[in-house]
């Protein structure tokens, strides 16, 4: 027990993850988003995410990893709204990975929060300890009607009924951006070599990724920007998103 | 590994035993292309691995998009994979719209099309041909295909097509292009109505501009304000959205034109604005468009002051009775302001990269709604012997009172073009199915443009998976069939493309490469751009300033039996209804309500507690032409004389994922039009509303849409003191210290 303890408090110490050699981290800028939905469509197709059908959705059995968020202020004719992508925060100290049973979710070197499929046994914990609420259950064996099926992304596995799934960062992207600079003779991967799916595409350039242990890094410097803050940060889930206060000259 | 092209079909039993050039198992080939979703021409990159289209992209190098792309241009992949695609040629069998069809072959199906076309009569333009808009030289094939059979009817159609904003600036500048508005380098944007985020003109293009104005420039960020009845998602991202009376946009840009005129224009046409403008005073302005006088004097202030300053003018402002007015006064603030041709303000294009008709004018050819209307009287009273419809859906996007589906009763043969059972094309009588954009060659010489020349080529990206043809191969079928060989003598879409491309490339002063390697680098490359860049001059003509003025909008139907203003507006998944057959786009939650799989109208929160109704009633949508019914939402941000509908579903056909699902608020409008431009005043409609005591909730992915004090979105204001902390964000203070 006592050497658990002490593992325990040695990586769940925040800033444990900055001393590997990658610390993934995503920017969402407010003050660019403009709540397209790009991103939302650009993770279904690289993630093999379901469709889950008018009535999936009705039960709440929606799949998407990447959602964009709304909320109003005000009323009219001063109503304002704004948006804000949420998904997976990948917390250093993650609620989730600490109820696992089986241990199917955990951080791994780059700092990422996985999932482990083969490993969940579904009990769902995770979705109900995660205060973001961006862990996804497979209530259902999902199928794509033909030839649908041959847009599946073969780098992404699909998941079966009984498996929780959640954004992964793109780590099929992660993985062969790192083999590339292996091949290549080189030791890191370059900042902006690798962008998982929403980023690639958001219109806005609100979202930007990258490594923080890179001071260079575009992801840093949007980390040292005085607008930058967590969702949540009062739960000290440490997370690697970061979002940039969207700017309102009536706030304050 | 990026690749200029593929091979064709492999046509083995076992067909990778010899695998196709590029194949080879687990390594990804990108191939560069032009997305075919909407208009707006962005250059894409596909993915592809063993033969398969795994994921769209934007082209980093296509200065349209600039890599990235929008949720409808991501969805492409749904339209090539689509369980519910046209496989094979096929003849209409029981009554026309009875769905029944049998297949034919290629042959018999051209056969058929070309035996009807000779018996046509030559010079009676008794052949129209009705294409989606198209540009590039398959535009100038269709023209000379038309020209060849003696027609002079060949009409690009979109619903969306910004007839009055082509009409305000041949009005104004006398220019048919349009211009390029330089929303990144401007530094307020004064928008009139175009949802520019969303779809109008170039929506990418626009959220990389305003995502840099914003953000981008460390010493100023842009301030942009929504001019517009229901706030968009253009107008949620503004910083301050003001609804103005629906229609009366144009007038009070003339109020703020006024304004500027007022406080010391120094031009030397500044007396003739004045005259021109004397009527719009503040008072009368604010009076007529509800918007407070501070707010107009306040609003003419910061944008004469911004550096620069950009007014764009669009949307539903431009389809009212008044709508070529309305963006004409919105083009002069720019001028007024001295923005012409101004970095942050209105660049004109050059003239597209082939020197080929069609593509020289690429509005000429459009068909405004009158010309709709005029194709369908001259239908019924039988001038129409043969139809050839090109990957256009009027059926769906025309209203009621249009009377253009019973007016196809009246014709005798139509041919579909399409790879979908939309609702025209159920109605056809032969279907020719189409590749989609991904199968095809084409090229796209974007409009608006981005100020310098630039023309993409769009290549197969993967085999065809069905037995149907490339649009430009069928219509190069129908020539062969018709025996049109001297004029077209092309054996393949391919050759055509290449042929025009080898004129390009004479024209630029060849460097050493020949036209092989050049037409190589561009496949690879997807897009040329070419440093042409136009002077824009800003001389207004005497006569059109005094001419300037905008009319009180005008609306169909009463104010006492029609209380309501409908405003359509399309919405970000659907496009004009092309997107409801996709089922991400269907699961796509509308940004604004995020509501999936349905239509719904939004009302102020007020109104409907006024008239006792709630979220989820089903109401009945009464328009002079007819009714829907419809879902009611709340909606914090519309005036409360307005509802407004997202346009897209409501298909009666176009497969499992589109068919039955919500209502079409196109179906109601009346035929109210902008005499000036001939377009459609899609928001001149006044509807009544009645509960019917139904209940029919929308399906909904969000939750409540209210903070609660959660402190989810952050705010600022931008001033560096109020900041707040710098700290390390991700060194959050934290004890764990287990017991």
């Amino acid at each position: 027990m006592a050497r658990f303890a002490a593992g325990w408090r040695k990586y769940r110490k925040p800033g444990y993850y900055d001393e590997f050699d990658y610390a993934w981290t995503m920017s969402i800028d407010l003050d660019r988003c403009t709540g397209c939905g790009a991103c939302v469509t650009a993770c279904q197709a690289e993630n093999n995410i379901p469709i889950v059908g008018e009535k999936g959705i009705r039960n709440g059995r929606e799949m998407q990893w990447m959602r964009v968020e709304r909320y109003w202020e005000g009323e009219y004719p001063n109503a304002k709204l704004s948006f804000i992508p949420m998904l997976c925060q990948h917390c250093d100290t993650a609620p989730c990975e600490t109820v696992c049973p089986v241990s199917a979710t955990y951080h791994n070197q780059d700092g990422l929060n996985v999932q482990v499929y083969n490993r969940c046994i579904g009990t769902r914990s995770c979705a109900v300890y995660c205060p973001y609420e961006v862990r996804y259950f497979n209530y259902n064996d999902h199928h794509w009607p033909k030839p649908l099926d041959q847009q599946l992304n073969p780098d992404v596995s699909v998941r079966e009924k009984g498996v929780m799934e959640k954004c992964t960062f793109c780590v099929q992207r992660i993985r062969q951006a790192k083999d590339h600079a292996k091949d290549d003779g080189r030791r890191r991967v370059v900042d902006g070599e690798m962008q998982p799916a929403c980023v690639q595409t958001c219109p806005a350039e609100a979202l930007v990724f990258g490594d923080r242990n890179d001071a260079n890094s575009k992801v840093s410097r949007s980390m040292n920007d005085p607008r930058a803050y967590h969702v949540l940060e009062e739960l000290n889930t440490s997370p690697s998103v970061v979002y940039l206060k969207k700017v309102d000259a009536d706030a304050g | 590994m990026l690749a200029e092209t593929i091979k064709h079909p492999v046509e083995h039993l076992f067909p990778y035993s010899v695998p196709p050039e590029e194949y080879s198992p687990g390594m990804v080939t990108w191939y560069n292309s032009v997305c075919g979703m909407c208009p707006a021409g962005c250059g894409i990159s596909v993915r592809t691995r063993e033969g398969r289209a795994k994921k769209i992209e934007g082209n980093p190098l296509h200065p349209v998009n600039q890599g990235r792309l929008c949720a409808l241009g991501q969805a492409g992949l749904q339209s090539l994979y689509n369980p519910d695609r046209l496989t094979a040629p096929m003849q209409r069998q029981g009554e026309r719209g009875s769905d029944e069809f049998v297949q034919t072959t290629w042959e018999e199906g051209l056969s058929a099309v070309a035996q009807r076309l000779e018996m046509a009569d030559r010079h009676s333009d008794s052949v129209v041909l009705l294409s989606q808009g198209v540009r590039g030289h398959f535009a100038n094939l269709l023209e000379l295909f038309m020209r060849e059979l003696g027609s002079s009817r060949l009409l690009h159609y979109d619903f969306a097509h910004p007839h009055s904003l082509h009409a305000a600036n041949k009005k104004l500048f006398g220019e048919d292009q349009l211009p390029y508005y330089d929303i990144a380098n401007s530094r307020y944007l004064l928008s009139f109505g175009a949802d520019y985020l969303n779809n109008w003109l170039s929506p990418v293009h626009h959220s990389l501009g305003f995502g840099h104005s914003r953000q981008g420039d460390d010493s100023a960020r842009g301030r942009f304000v929504q001019i517009e009845p229901k706030m968009s998602i253009s107008g949620a991202a503004a910083d301050e959205w003001i609804p103005a009376r629906p229609g009366t946009e144009g007038i009070l840009a003339l109020g703020i034109a006024n304004r500027i005129v007022e406080g010391g224009y120094t031009g030397g046409d500044a007396e003739d604005w004045s005259a021109a403008l004397t009527a719009y005073s503040l008072t009368r302005v604010a009076e007529q468009t509800g918007v407070p006088a501070e707010t107009i004097a306040r609003l003419a202030e910061e944008f004469t002051h911004a550096e620069p300053g950009l007014a764009i003018g669009g949307g539903a402002a431009g389809n009212h009775t008044n709508g070529v007015d309305t963006l004409v006064a919105v083009n002069a603030l720019n001028y007024l302001v001295g923005n012409i041709g101004k970095p942050g303000g209105v660049v004109f294009n050059p003239a597209p990269m082939s020197s080929r008709s069609a593509i020289d004018r690429p509005s000429s050819r459009h068909a405004n709604h009158q010309a709709m209307q005029d194709l369908a009287e001259n239908a019924r009273q039988g001038g129409v012997m043969v139809l050839i419809v090109n990957n256009a859906n009027p059926v769906f996007t025309l209203p009621q009172s249009t009377g253009f589906k019973e007016a196809l009763d009246s014709i005798p043969l139509i041919v579909s073009l399409s790879s979908f059972m939309d609702e025209t094309t159920a109605l056809a009588d032969v279907v020719l199915p189409s590749h989609t954009y991904l199968e095809s060659w084409g090229d796209d010489m974007p409009q608006p443009g981005v100020g310098f020349s630039v023309g993409s080529v769009s290549q197969p990206v993967v085999s065809p998976l069905y037995n149907t043809r490339a649009t430009g191969d069928i219509i190069l079928g129908l020539a062969a069939k018709l025996g049109f060989r001297e004029a077209i003598p092309w054996a393949s879409m391919e050759d055509f493309l290449k042929d025009g491309w080898r004129e390009i490339y004479a024209r630029r002063s060849p460097a050493s490469d020949d036209f092989d390697s050049f037409w190589r680098d561009v496949l690879r490359s997807g897009v040329l751009g070419e440093n042409v860049r136009r002077e824009s001059t800003a001389a207004v003509d005497k006569r059109v300033i005094d001419g300037i003025g905008v009319a009180e909008p005008e609306f169909s139907g009463t104010n006492d039996d029609y209380p309501f203003i409908l405003h359509p507006y399309m919405a970000t998944s659907m496009y004009d209804g092309r997107g409801a057959n996709l089922p991400w786009m269907q699961e796509l939650p509308d940004p604004m309500t995020s509501i999936v799989y349905g239509s719904w109208i939004e009302m102020n929160p007020v109104t409907a507690t006024e008239m006792g109704v709630t979220d989820g009633d089903l109401i009945r949508v009464t328009s002079e032409q007819g009714s829907i019914e419809v879902p009611l939402v709340t909606f914090p941000a519309i005036m409360p004389d307005v509802v407004a509908m997202p346009i897209g579903q409501g298909h009666d056909d176009f497969g499992r994922y589109a068919r039955g699902r919500g209502s079409n608020p196109i179906q109601i409008l009346a035929p109210t039009m902008d005499p000036e431009s001939g377009s459609l005043a899609t928001s001149a409609t006044r509807v009544s509303l009645v509960t019917t005591g139904k209940r029919a909730e929308p399906a909904k992915t969000g939750g409540v849409a209210r903070q609660l004090g959660r402190n989810i979105v952050q705010f600022t204001d931008g001033s560096s003191e109020a900041a707040g902390h710098s700290t390390k964000v991700n060194g959050i203070p934290i004890v764990v210290e287990p017991a």
